[in-house]
């Protein structure tokens, strides 16, 4: 009864490289729809009707990528209209609002990817990796906010002492750069401290182990055999041809045959997979509610 | 049983004639705790540091350190790491992760626990100290008694034996101060944990403490129960500066025998022992009725749009000339009170006037030419050059002109200085710009008694020389001493204010030792000097 966000981030993390890394490294028009329908809809239902300049800017740029591509190249046999001495093809204009699906859609995921993957799931997922690099990792996520806190302590401290004598920009500058400079040695005086911290509590007298706050559930099990299997049904579609779009010269595409069919109805499902989640889990929340 | 055994141990630093401790012998018996006194440059943090392996300077050593019947060189490494634990004085750098529960984990990690006894030890650490709560949260997000106290949480969870801590409450506020000393005394009490602290803030330590351990240049001169000891020093007076008032006192008025130690032996000692036919000192209070320095009219101020008002239609008059202490808990809003006043805030509605000129109208920074300057909470973030003399020489700052000296320190870097020579260092640079209206925020913060006692006469001097100064703090005891006029700070304004011996006489919790050891016995006796000065004109009661 969780809902997606909730699950092992490596399932999600696997589910997530699944979807984008199918809708990168394939250009089959189909396939991308899905993508961005699946991307914009996943998006819509963990945010609502808000964050309306993500949207705007992603959209823009949809418009941009699009209108790029046929100004650029002249590939294609129908030629459209002639500007400035150059033809305007159909096959490199719609090239081009395909290419501009793909990037919007994969950029759509990645906004919902980032929402959902803090950083401690990233940790944990860098741990599984390697644990030396996860408590780097974990060091720097606390040092970068504590480094621009004490700069801005410093900065405001220097004002009220009259460190800016005038007010331009020459001066700014040159107050800047030296709280920067006393910063670096800060952040190295600081670090000794820390280092000994460390020490003191038996840093590097062995092997370390980690502790790991997300357990694999059943659930979790099923949401990595159910994305590997779909992703498998999909890439085997792709590897073997069944599904293949040719734009230039002129516009080709394969005749669907059972495989192509069945590669499409899986990337649909794989995309589809947290929608079900977490409409199940309203659902029986629902019912669940009822009965009490 | 005997949990620590130190022999003979003497220790010289490299490039040093003088040994930094010399033939110091003590013993620690399990479940003690013991608090190790003395000046700073005493030498309590080297003793501390060569009893944790780990952190043990480079340098001379003779003598032994047995730990639990095994020399200290003999531990294993894990064993080393595990069994004594270290806390540090600062609270922010000790942390080494991100989040609450990871710096939990983070000494088992490296002890190689599997991964399920580590939750459940940090599991029944975090409902220990109650950190429950704030089990998921950013440490960078915790106050810093809430860090400190994770600071010891993750190296108790490693079910240390001994537990050695330098310094811990020094940058932490007298609440959470009390919180995290009582925290120790039940730990203490529970586990039988031994634990050995050095500190400077004594008033509330030493009544707990089962021992008490005195340093003195490298030597070990005092050692016993807390009142013993305290009776042997009464002619020092540099070490007695940072005892519990009710010993201080016992001490000012010359007694033998055993010193009382908290409020409640202090005031039966002063009623068992003095009359009280004079009740109150003649009050000699100068009113200071000069120009205004410093005027805030119905300010407001809040953070964010949707936040609440830190500063709530604040109203103060500051006179010219005068010493003005505004004191409050954390959140209050003291700081920002202050940081508004320097011109770094902008309040939404309201006034503020420096000297009769509205802020605004200070155009081009002049605000900071020769006429306001802020000292910070952080004296730290002053400093931007590698030795004292450059930033002495940055801002033309005139040695000379100080009252104090600093020629011995040119040549070191600000960091390696101790808390009260940055503070002084620190001031030296503020004061260069000549302020006429100098504010400070929280000046007393990590200094040592005898530095704070030498701050109060150097804050009296500089305001002899006509310097108005605000000081924002949480220290009732400094505030009694030097104010000219206290306010109370709380929910963004001020609830009260007035001369510090009626100010402290009317507030029953918020109030000086002295004040609560002799309410009602004498009237508005408020300082250490006002009861001394009262007891003796009393005289002996006859017995």
């Amino acid at each position: 009864m969780r809902s997606f966000s909730e699950y092992n981030p490596i399932a999600v993390a696997v589910w997530f490289f699944s979807v984008t890394g199918v809708a990168m490294f394939c250009s089959y028009p189909v396939l991308m729809v899905i993508s961005l329908a699946g991307g914009v809809l996943f998006f819509l239902k963990r945010n609502g009707f808000t964050h309306g300049k993500t949207h705007l800017f992603f959209w823009l740029l949809f418009a941009v990528l699009a209108l790029a591509n046929p100004l650029i190249s002249h590939n294609g046999k129908t030629v459209l209209f002639v500007m400035n001495h150059n033809p305007v093809t159909l096959e490199a204009a719609l090239y081009g609002v395909n290419s501009a699906v793909m990037i919007i859609g994969v950029l759509y995921w990645f906004r919902s990817f980032t929402q959902i993957m803090t950083s401690e799931k990233l940790l944990y997922i860098t741990g599984a990796l390697s644990p030396k690099l996860s408590l780097v990792l974990s060091m720097a996520l606390r040092f970068v906010p504590l480094f621009s806190r004490q700069s801005a302590k410093i900065s405001a401290a220097q004002t009220a002492m009259g460190l800016y004598k005038e007010d331009n920009i020459v001066d700014d500058i040159r107050g800047k750069s030296r709280i920067f400079s006393i910063m670096v040695t800060w952040a190295l005086e600081n670090g000794i401290i820390t280092a000994d911290s460390m020490e003191a509590r038996g840093f590097g007298t062995g092997r370390r182990t980690q502790l790991r706050r997300f357990g694999f559930r059943t659930g979790d099990i099923l949401l990595l055999t159910a994305t590997l299997l779909l992703l498998g049904v999909t890439a085997a579609a792709i590897g073997t041809g069944a599904l293949s779009f040719e734009f230039y010269p002129s516009m080709e595409m394969k005749e669907l045959t059972f495989p192509g069919i069945s590669g499409i109805i899986s990337y649909a499902a794989l995309v589809m997979l947290p929608i079900f989640i977490e409409t199940e889990a309203e659902l029986r929340w629902k019912y669940l509610r009822s009965g009490i | 049983m005997e949990i620590l055994a130190v022999r003979d141990m003497t220790f010289t630093y490299p490039n040093c004639k003088k040994p930094a401790i010399e033939n110091i012998s003590l013993t620690l018996e399990r479940g003690e705790l013991a608090v190790l006194c003395g000046a700073t440059g005493s030498g309590k943090s080297t003793l501390l540091r060569m009893l944790k392996r780990e952190l043990s300077p480079m340098g001379q050593v003779s003598g032994s350190v047995i730990f639990c019947g095994k020399a200290l060189g003999e531990l294993s490494d894990r064993e080393s790491a595990s069994e004594i634990g270290f806390v540090m004085q600062k609270p922010e750098q000790q942390i080494v992760t991100d989040k609450v529960w990871h710096e939990l984990a983070f000494g088992l990690e490296n002890l190689g626990t599997p991964p399920a006894h580590i939750s459940r030890r940090i599991a029944e650490m975090a409902s220990y100290f109650g950190i429950g709560d704030w089990f998921g949260r950013d440490t960078a997000e915790l106050s810093g008694g809430q860090k400190q106290l994770l600071n010891l949480a993750s190296v108790l969870v490693m079910q240390p034996k001994l537990l050695i801590l330098d310094e811990p409450t020094a940058q932490l506020d007298p609440i959470a101060a009390s919180d995290f000393i009582a925290t120790l005394r039940r730990i203490a009490n529970d586990f039988s944990i031994t634990i050995l602290m050095a500190e400077h803030r004594l008033e509330e330590v030493v009544p707990l403490c089962d021992r008490l351990l005195v340093m003195d240049g490298g030597k070990l001169i005092g050692e016993g129960s807390p009142s013993e000891v305290l009776a042997g020093l009464g002619d020092r007076k540099d070490i007695m500066c940072g005892m519990p008032a009710a010993s201080r006192l016992f001490a000012a008025l010359g007694e033998q025998g055993k010193a009382p130690l908290t409020v409640r032996e202090g005031r039966n000692f002063i009623e068992s022992t003095y009359a009280n036919s004079v009740r109150a000192l003649e009050s000699k209070t100068a009113p200071h009725d000069g120009e205004a320095a410093l005027e805030y009219e119905g300010v407001c101020f809040r953070y964010a749009k949707n936040g609440a008002d830190v500063l709530d239609s604040l109203s103060l008059r500051v006179n010219t000339g005068e010493l003005f202490c505004i004191l409050g808990g954390n959140g209050s809003g003291k700081t920002t009170a202050l940081s508004a006043a320097a011109g770094l805030l902008k309040p939404y509605s309201g006034k503020i006037r420096v000297f009769g000129k509205k802020l605004k109208d200070y155009k081009n920074r002049s605000l900071y030419r020769e006429c306001l300057a802020m000292l910070p909470q952080d004296v730290q973030t002053v400093f931007l050059r590698n030795t004292v003399r450059e930033e002495l020489e940055d801002c033309n700052a005139e040695l000379k002109e100080l009252p104090y000296d600093l020629s011995p320190l040119l040549e070191q870097h600000p960091y390696d200085l101790s808390g009260g020579q940055q503070q002084l260092v620190a001031l030296a640079k503020v004061l260069a710009a000549h302020p006429r209206l100098l504010l400070l925020d929280e000046p007393t913060k990590g200094l040592d008694a005898a530095a704070k006692e030498s701050f109060i006469e150097l804050l009296k001097r500089l305001k002899a020389d006509g310097l108005t100064v605000v000081t924002v703090t949480h220290d009732v005891e400094f505030a009694a001493l030097c104010a000219d006029r206290c306010a109370m700070f709380f929910g963004g304004k001020i609830v009260s204010e007035g001369a510090p011996r009626e100010f402290f006489s009317e507030n029953s919790f918020y109030t000086t030792a002295v004040s609560r050891m002799t309410r009602g016995y004498f009237d508005g006796a408020v300082t250490l000097s006002d009861a001394a000065e009262l007891c003796r004109l009393n005289g002996r009661k006859e017995s």
